[in-house]
């Protein structure tokens, strides 16, 4: 029962990594797009079925899983986009399937504070700098358009092997180990009042934790502004160099 | 009234970090870069809200405020250093600052 549940997670992450790795940005790929497709199915129906085994009990998990797979696929998309005003949106989407998330698990307050933050003040500063420094190629084709350094990736297959690992373990150990058992009353229990209970635990429990945070804050607006002020020379003796990634095997010292 | 189990969110929160990952070794765009850096957060975010809900407790959840704070600054702090880098160099290419060759 279990064992067989280890696997299927192994699935997703090793489908979704195939996905992941037709869909980052390459020079000169031939049209996969149908494999892709099929991947990301397998992918998703595959995490279906694991949520459904791992969510049973759950009253109804439809709206949880359906969000999960706008917050994996939305993230997914974003580090396959080779636009990076795209990515910001599609991050915009995941922030906020997570946060709908997070108050279907009764932390409405989170919920709350990660659209205002994230959505409302971390991505207006990303706009922000994409559009002081991104300069665009007026280029017909949709993926032409984008800058060079858009359109290769680093070491495709070793990262999307490398995030395999990482995910399939952490997955698997997750299906597979013995938690103590959920109390579901408990939660329920402590999901009222969300805000107000937060707020006691934060000013009693976690009083300096919250002052650090305060002083954690002040010190990065003044080094942001200390670092962002100073007039910085351009270098002129620099010349750009090919990638390392699978164009950047001829080059030398290789 | 509780439409979502521990497991199921650090489930998800696991595959959201693999993804971040991901991305911050492939993509060569600094900003997506930090972008992918903000997806490991939400990630970690999603399961320290599973464990509290697990626990039955609302530490998860404080500390999920924390990981937002150190999500604010880290974003503050290295999109003034991306800017910085781009006046230096003209591009957002991370490949550019490769200066050991190797």
């Amino acid at each position: 029962m279990t064992d067989t549940l280890v696997y299927l997670a192994y699935a997703v992450a090793a489908a979704g990594a195939a996905g992941v790795y037709l869909g980052l940005p390459r020079e000169s790929k031939p049209d996969r797009r149908g494999l892709l497709v099929i991947m990301a199915a397998v992918s998703a129906g595959v995490f279906c079925l694991v949520m459904h085994r791992i969510m049973g009990d759950a009253a109804n998990h439809v709206a949880f899983v359906v969000l999960s797979l706008f917050a994996i696929g939305g993230a997914a998309r974003m580090i396959t986009h080779p636009k990076p005003v795209y990515s910001a949106v599609y991050f915009i989407i995941v922030i906020l399937s997570t946060a709908a998330m997070l108050v279907l698990a009764g932390a409405e307050f989170l919920g709350l504070v990660l659209v205002a933050v994230y959505a409302g003040a971390i991505l207006v500063t990303y706009a922000f700098v994409i559009m002081l420094s991104q300069q665009s190629t007026m280029h017909s084709d949709h993926f032409r358009n984008a800058l060079d350094y858009d359109r290769s990736s680093r070491e495709p297959a070793w990262t999307v092997i490398a995030g395999f690992v990482l995910s399939a373990t952490i997955a698997g150990m997750i299906v597979q180990r013995s938690w103590p058992s959920f109390d579901a009353a408990r939660a329920a229990k402590t999901a009222e009042h969300n805000t107000l209970r937060l707020g006691e635990l934060l000013m009693t429990d976690m009083a300096v934790s919250v002052e650090l945070a305060a002083v954690l804050l002040l010190v990065a607006m003044v080094g942001a502004i200390a670092i962002a002020r100073k007039r910085i020379p351009h270098d002129e003796t620099f010349e750009t160099r090919r990638p390392l990634g699978e164009s950047g095997r001829t080059a030398p010292p290789y | 009234m509780n439409l979502a189990t521990p497991q199921a969110l650090m489930l998800v929160g696991a595959l959201i970090f693999g993804l971040g990952v991901i991305g911050f070794l492939a993509r060569r765009n600094m900003i997506v870069m930090f972008l992918s850096t903000e997806i490991m957060f939400q990630g970690v975010l999603v399961n320290l809200v599973g464990m509290g809900l697990l626990h039955g407790n609302l530490q998860g959840q404080a500390m999920g405020l924390f990981v937002l704070v150190i999500a604010a600054v880290e974003a503050g702090l290295g999109l003034a250093i991306v800017v910085m880098m781009y006046r230096r160099r003209g591009t957002l290419d991370a490949e550019s600052w490769r200066t050991m060759r190797g």
